[in-house]
């Protein structure tokens, strides 16, 4: 399976260009008191709905920019491509 | 056997005689013929034996279709002889065969066809267990295509284009793909065409039939002259397509021609539109033998005689089920065969003009028959046709019996590229329901057959396809849709499941490739795999090399016809890549690894060295064929050698927010770093495990130089932006890795030798162990230098641009001669680092051992988490658990076989660990080894034992755990 992904610098290019970096899990928790528990749950846990999710994405083979795609792990598509 | 008479649909040239040699023997072929027309020129009927029964098999189709008439050329298994050209000298045998193709001892396997019932691996063989392997050792001698021989041929590909873009890419290059590839042309955009045979054409190459007073073939020359003049139509033949996946993209590989870049080179072509027009083949009649050798396609049989020039045999019996076939015969008999009869399965709609030609040409012509069983063993001999409705059966005598159900159509591409597809009930065939984006179907697989209509519908999937890409061809697109509605529509088809009166026992086959005969779908359905998708993976119809070709819709039609399913409800299989089978050296092996050479290369391969692959680079790893590195070890800790390490990571980053970067991604406090000094620290992940380390320094205010180990260079950029990825930080990131090479000079004449060449205050006050210099060196090259030990001696890292590397080399090579200056490779180094206990990641720390475990916590600093370190929540976690993998060293005792790496740690029966390196140290005059046990053993003092088993032969050795620094503990030598 292969699709297109849209870099904010550098436009759409090819799914072997990126690097997924997950699901958006927001900010790294706050470490004073964070249990084990808490702190492998952020780092470790991902879902995958099969509906429009927000998305990290690495364009390692170009610019070298993360940025954040919203898309639907079901069709592969992009909502909002760029945006 | 001489060739026809020359004729315009000629492929070959009998001009040029071909010498090759076929199972020991000589053979002669002509330029332009495939292995295949070759072969069945020379008068070779028996191709190969099947694969479970080790029944003889013929030529069946001439476009890799099934298994068949894989042979293996000059040691190299597998080719397909009908897709592989002729060359000189080539050496073919036959494959899956235990004496010759026609006489071959496990023929026998086919007369106890009943203990060999579908999924009977499974079924028969897999209890007891214990005799599994023997039974997997005799079935793998026994079937099996082909015999791979490891040492064949290396290549290395020159130069190709393996993406390609484009507005619309075309599928298939036979009338409808030309006409759709010039139609979307008109829009100006950039057309590619992919096209699996050598020539452009498709159906129309070998045809004679007059259309508007035109021969077809005359036809597909104007259109293929036309494509071939257009500018902005790329055209690849001989390039078959593997697939078409989402947002079209279409992936194949190209066959090179004789003398070309490779064999053969996978390419990508990213098209904003797609159109497939892969057209149709025969779809096999499943009668009794319906393998022999003899029996094939009409088409086949056709094309060895219009386009190879190959008289297919004397005298012939068609059953068919599609007009094509009535042509075939018609043009057959016009080549010299002798037209016995040609049974139709259809009773009614045939082609009247045909019928009328077939007629006038004395040839008997059955409506309403098929064939229900070949005569013959090595080749078909006789053929018993009989009535649809099964009423009565005639023999006929005969050589060649070209038999099919009709057409079916090639949906592969629309299976990969997740069209849906439905079986229609008046061509027969399966069709796109619905279709992907911006992807578009002409030609023969919509139905046609009418040459107008077929190109009247490449024309219109062509405009429609470059108005999806952006062309604005509304008015084009109109006249196209009127000229499609003007011209024939789809023809009726072929319903026939399968011949009338075949029986249970009944030796007929669905698939060739996998042996998989009428009898074993029955079998299927009744163990309960009665769904198409179920009995392919339990019969394995159709998970041979030709893939959908032979069993294609037949699978699905003979379970529907079994289940009395409606066909209109007919659900196929799906099609699975590659389509067409690519060879493993295309898609990887050596020729595509790709490694970065250092600015020193040059040098040091003046000099000896032996490179090896590490990572991303290509690296001087002996200097000597002395493995040990003996000579390479000493000379560093006696006098003084140099290490080329221009793959170490070197980096810059500056901004306001650099420090909090640096604080975040490195576990030590980085805001006590100093200008002039080299601050080491470590890099984890979220689970606490070493991921690099390196050194920092302050170059400038909020500006900073550091290093990071080979193997991580290109993954801190990612790394240092993905943990900062919320925090909206302003700061740069630099790599300079590939601008920098670095040379590392050791040993403890090194500041002798660095003294020689610069004028730099080397002294120990003026640049101390861990300090950082910006020093000028020989005529004026800028260096940065870096007092580190990682070897364990004194030593200066340089860096310097990559252009001066060579330059500096020579410096100190000359420089250093007085003092006996030799290089060193990277096995001298790791042997050298080892024994003075520096970890590299990956060989002593592992996913099982955070930055603690290995003895590096004193890097971590623990107090601080405002900074949100990365792994400091995981080492805090950590830091209570008892029974952990710990780093340790071991002095390990003297024994006959020394153990080596990877080898394991026990106590008694119990595994405590591994030995993650060890050497046999000259410097330190016993063994030692770094290794990872569990805590309860680590304690220093303790023995444990070493378990070795090279080869099956298992022994054990003792060793004391000692402190993992062996070599000057206490770094006097790096401070001196
Ligand atoms: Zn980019």
């Amino acid at each position: 399976m292969t699709f297109m992904l849209t870099c904010p610098i550098c436009g759409r290019r090819e799914l072997h260009e990126f690097l997924c970096g997950g699901q958006e899990r927001g900010p790294r928790p706050p470490q004073e008191g964070l249990s084990a528990e808490a702190h492998f749950r952020y780092a470790q846990f991902r879902s995958i709905p099969p509906a429009p999710q927000p998305e990290w994405w690495y364009h390692g083979q170009g610019c070298g920019v993360w940025f954040k795609a919203t898309r639907n792990p079901a069709t592969n598509r992009e909502e909002r491509p760029g945006g | 056997m001489a060739r026809l008479p020359a004729s315009p649909t000629q492929r070959i040239d009998p001009s040029r005689p071909i010498r090759f040699r076929y199972w020991g023997g000589e053979a002669e072929g002509v330029a332009g013929d495939t292995v295949a027309s070759a072969l069945y020129a020379a008068g070779v009927r028996v191709f190969s034996r099947s694969l479970k029964y080790h029944r003889p098999r013929g030529l069946y189709g001439l476009d890799g279709e099934s298994a068949n008439t894989f042979v293996a050329i000059d040691g190299v298994p597998n080719e397909a002889a009908e897709t592989t050209l002729l060359r000189p000298g080539m050496a073919i045998a036959a494959q899956n065969v235990r004496g010759s193709p026609e006489r071959d001892l496990y023929g026998i396997l086919d007369r106890f066809d009943g203990l060999m019932p579908a999924g009977f691996y499974y079924r028969l063989f897999h209890r007891p267990a214990r005799l599994w392997p023997f039974f997997q050792e005799r079935l793998r001698a026994m079937a099996g295509v082909g015999v791979l021989q490891p040492s064949g041929s290396r290549e290395r590909p020159g130069r190709f284009e393996r993406y390609l873009n484009a507005e619309v890419a075309v599928v298939g290059g036979g009338p409808a793909g030309m006409a759709a590839a010039l139609a979307a042309a008109e829009g100006g955009g950039r057309v590619c065409l992919f096209e699996r045979r050598l020539h452009l054409g498709g159906h129309l190459d070998w045809r004679t039939r007059l259309v508007d007073g035109q021969p077809l073939h005359r036809r597909a020359t104007e259109l293929a002259a036309r494509v071939a003049a257009c500018p902005n139509i790329r055209v690849f033949t001989h390039a078959p397509v593997t697939g078409v996946w989402g947002e079209n993209l279409v992936t194949g590989f190209l066959i090179c021609p004789e003398g070309g870049i490779a064999r053969e080179y996978h390419y990508e072509c990213r098209a904003r539109s797609v159109v497939v027009a892969s057209g149709c083949t025969e779809r096999p009649l499943v009668f009794e033998h319906n393998d022999r050798p003899g029996v094939m396609p009409a088409t086949t049989a056709w094309r060895l005689a219009a386009s190879y020039g190959v008289l297919p045999g004397r005298r012939a019996v068609f059953a068919g089920g599609d007009d094509s076939s009535l042509e075939a015969a018609i043009e057959l008999a016009g080549y010299g065969v002798e037209v016995a009869a040609v049974a139709d399965a259809r009773a009614e709609g045939h082609d009247p003009e045909l019928v009328a030609a077939i007629g006038e040409a004395g040839i008997r012509f059955l409506p309403g028959w098929t064939a229900g069983a070949a005569r013959g063993t090595n080749r078909v001999t006789g053929v018993e046709l009989r009535r649809i409705d099964g009423g009565r059966a005639e023999e006929l005598r005969c050589d060649l019996l070209l038999a099919n159900a009709g057409l079916q159509s090639l949906i592969g591409p629309l299976s990969t590229l997740k069209a849906q597809l439905g079986y229609c009930t008046r061509t027969g065939m399966f069709q796109p329901t619905r279709l992907p984006e911006r992807a578009f179907v002409a030609g023969s697989m919509l139905g046609l057959r009418d040459v107008a209509a077929i190109e009247a519908s490449g024309r219109l999937a062509g405009l429609e396809a470059a108005a999806a890409a952006g062309w604005d061809a509304e008015s084009q697109i109109r006249e196209a849709r009127d000229a499609v509605r003007n011209a024939p529509g789809p023809a009726a088809g072929c319903f026939l499941a399968c011949a009338p009166g075949i029986g249970r026992g009944a030796k007929a086959f669905v698939d060739f490739d996998e042996d998989g005969s009428y009898k074993n779908v029955v079998e299927s359905a009744q163990q309960g795999f009665d769904v198409p998708e179920l009995a392919k993976r339990f019969g394995g119809f159709g998970l041979g090399p030709g893939q959908y070709h032979v069993p294609g819709q037949n699978l699905a039609m003979i379970m529907a016809a079994l289940a009395g399913t409606p066909l209109d409800q007919l659900s196929g299989t799906t099609v699975r890549p590659p389509l067409v089978p690519p060879r493993l050296a295309t898609l990887a092996g050596p020729g595509l690894a790709v490694h970065k050479e250092t600015p020193l290369h040059d040098a040091q391969a003046a000099l000896g060295a032996i490179f090896r692959n590490a990572g991303a680079w290509h690296r001087a790893r002996y200097f000597s064929t002395d493995l040990s590195c003996r000579e390479e070890i000493r000379n560093v800790r006696a006098n003084v050698g140099v290490l080329d390490s221009s793959p170490l990571g070197k980096f810059r980053i500056y901004g306001p927010d650099a420090q909090k970067a640096l604080q975040r991604v490195y576990v030590s406090d980085m805001s006590k770093t100093k200008p002039g000094r080299c601050k080491y620290s470590a890099m984890c992940n979220d689970t606490g495990n070493l991921m690099d380390d390196g050194v920092v320094v302050e170059i400038g205010p909020g500006d900073y130089y550091f290093t990071t180990s080979s193997a991580r260079a290109g993954a801190t950029v990612e790394w240092f932006r993905y943990h900062t990825r919320h925090d909206g930080w302003e700061y740069q990131l630099v790599n300079l890795t590939d601008t920098l090479g670095s040379l590392n000079l050791a040993g403890p004449n090194a500041r002798k030798v660095l003294a020689k060449i610069t004028d730099a205050d080397l002294s120990n006050a003026a640049f101390p162990y861990m300090g950082y210099r910006e020093i000028v060196v020989g005529d004026g090259v800028p260096v940065r230098c870096l007092r580190l030990g990682f070897v364990g001696e004194l030593s200066y890292e340089l860096h310097a641009p990559s252009s001066y590397c060579g330059y500096l080399w020579d410096l100190i090579m000359a420089a250093g001669a007085e003092f006996g200056i030799r290089p060193f490779g990277l096995e001298a180094q790791s042997c050298l680092r080892a024994e003075k206990g520096h970890v590299i990641i990956g060989t002593e720390s592992e996913q099982r051992v955070t930055l603690t475990d290995i003895g590096m916590g004193f890097l971590w600093d623990s107090k601080d988490t405002a900074s949100k370190k990365v792994g400091a929540p995981a080492l805090r976690h950590a830091s209570g658990q008892t029974d952990r993998l710990k780093l340790v060293g071991l002095r390990i005792d003297q024994a006959e076989r020394r153990p080596e790496d990877g080898d394991i740690v026990i106590d008694g029966t119990e595994v405590v660990g591994y030995l993650c390196t060890t050497r046999m140290s000259e410097t330190l005059g016993w063994q030692y080894g770094l290794a990872l046990i569990t805590d309860r053993h680590a304690p220093e003092g303790g023995t444990v034992q070493i378990y070795s088993n090279p080869r099956g032969t298992p022994s054990v050795t003792h060793g004391t755990v000692v402190a993992p620094h062996f070599y000057d503990p206490e770094g006097a030598r790096l401070r001196a």
